[in-house]
């Protein structure tokens, strides 16, 4: 039997992951397994979900340094808060929430001690993820350069699906200004690809 | 999703852009094993905030508020009937107890001035406690004791989670009924004695 987990509820864009029937059964179990307190059955979540969760963490903070930091912030809080999870959505889905919020206090933090994470931004450049794909390299390094609002925005809704409701719930922000910062971005965006020889027509982006 | 004709852009433009960020990949594999160091958090988590433990815990520090309120009444029934008698002070094991100075968390700090006070208080104590009787004596010094307890145990709580509100919260608590404890042995009021000390 073939089930496929989405990533974010309502949008008409979502990251479809298939999986069969075994895996949601798995999932479920080992997601009553880590509630009662099992860190085996937790490792399990981890290792079955820490590929998407981190490449968020990584498309959100632009630095490979904090995203390490925040995905590993996102499974301690995912353990933490494992009593609140009901069950209503996919644990995948439900963790994606997770490690935006945990993406978002890292980086209120962050404010606080920008010298420190400056620091870190120099000794951490952002991983080769798309192997030889030109074009793609430099639209991930065009979004890189993007403000963190619209940045979050962009990658929320326009690479991972979610709507405009549903970024601004995650996001904490309006869906006007949802709307707003995807504008702010894409504008960016097509003025940086630009002027590195790219342009948004055709087959290039 | 809804995609917008705007002029900067274009329309064309703008598709491509969309749909390139809606191929770029979703999984990407961190640099690193991140489990070691979640696994670490959690096991040392666990015995405080885990799934498993996290009622335990508040029952835990309600218990702790519980006893500290309960010593504080203690201490004030057996100071408001037991002064009359004077004897000598009889303790069994001398205990000394010394407050963390510096910070504890990151939303606190004993000040100068709370500690400067605080100690002037402790030395006033000795001073009053010779003027209860004996059982008084022994209720208030009994009473100390168990927030002195309290706070010891709070703080090594506090070294493996200095941002645990709640234990902040607690040990701020704690040394105001320590405080609150020692004012009411000589009916001392010292204004200096308030949460902006700390």
């Amino acid at each position: 039997m073939e089930a496929v987990l989405a990533i974010g509820s309502t949008g008409s864009k979502l990251e479809s992951v298939p999986v069969t029937g075994n895996d949601v059964k798995d999932e479920y179990y080992w997601v009553e397994q880590a509630r009662s307190g099992d860190v085996s059955a937790f490792e399990k979540l981890y290792r079955a979900n820490i590929d998407r969760v981190y490449a968020l963490c990584l498309r959100m903070t632009a630095n490979a340094a904090e995203a390490e930091d925040a995905a590993q912030d996102a499974f301690i809080q995912a353990w933490q808060q494992l009593p609140k999870f009901r069950g209503d959505s996919a644990f995948g889905t439900w963790l994606h929430r997770v490690a935006v919020n945990a993406v978002l206090g890292r980086m209120r933090k962050s404010r606080r001690e920008r010298d420190r994470v400056d620091a870190v931004i120099d000794i951490s450049p952002m991983p080769e993820s798309i192997g030889d794909d030109a074009d793609l390299r430099d639209l991930e390094k065009a979004m890189d350069s993007l403000p963190s609002g619209a940045r979050h925005v962009f990658v929320l809704h326009a690479v991972y699906g979610y709507s405009h409701d549903e970024t601004g719930e995650m996001l904490g922000i309006a869906t006007g200004t949802s709307k707003a910062q995807l504008h702010r971005a894409r504008r960016l965006l097509a003025e940086q690809l630009s002027t590195h020889g790219r342009t948004t027509n055709g087959a290039s982006i | 999703m809804n995609e917008r004709n705007d002029t900067s852009t274009g329309k064309p433009a703008g598709d491509a852009l969309m749909a390139a960020a809606s191929a770029l990949p979703k999984e990407i594999k961190p640099g690193r094993d991140l489990w070691p160091g979640i696994e670490q958090a959690l096991t040392r988590k666990q015995s405080w905030i885990g799934p498993r433990n996290r009622q335990g815990v508040f029952a835990q520090a309600a218990a702790v508020l519980l006893m500290i309120g309960a010593s504080s009444g203690l201490t004030y029934l057996a100071v408001k009937d037991g002064s009359s008698p004077v004897s000598p002070v009889v303790t069994g094991v001398e205990r000394v107890f010394e407050p963390v100075s510096g910070s504890f968390g990151s939303r606190y700090t004993l000040g100068p001035d709370f500690l400067e006070a605080r100690n002037a208080l402790a030395e006033r104590l000795e001073g009053e406690m010779e003027k209860l009787s004996p059982e008084s004596r022994a209720v208030v010094q009994r009473n100390l004791d168990a927030i002195h307890d309290a706070i010891v145990e709070i703080n090594k709580a506090l070294a493996e989670e200095p941002d645990n509100v709640l234990l902040q919260d607690l040990l701020l608590r704690s040394y105001h009924e320590e405080v609150a404890l020692m004012q009411q042995v000589g009916g001392i009021r010292n204004s200096a004695m308030n949460r902006t000390d700390i």
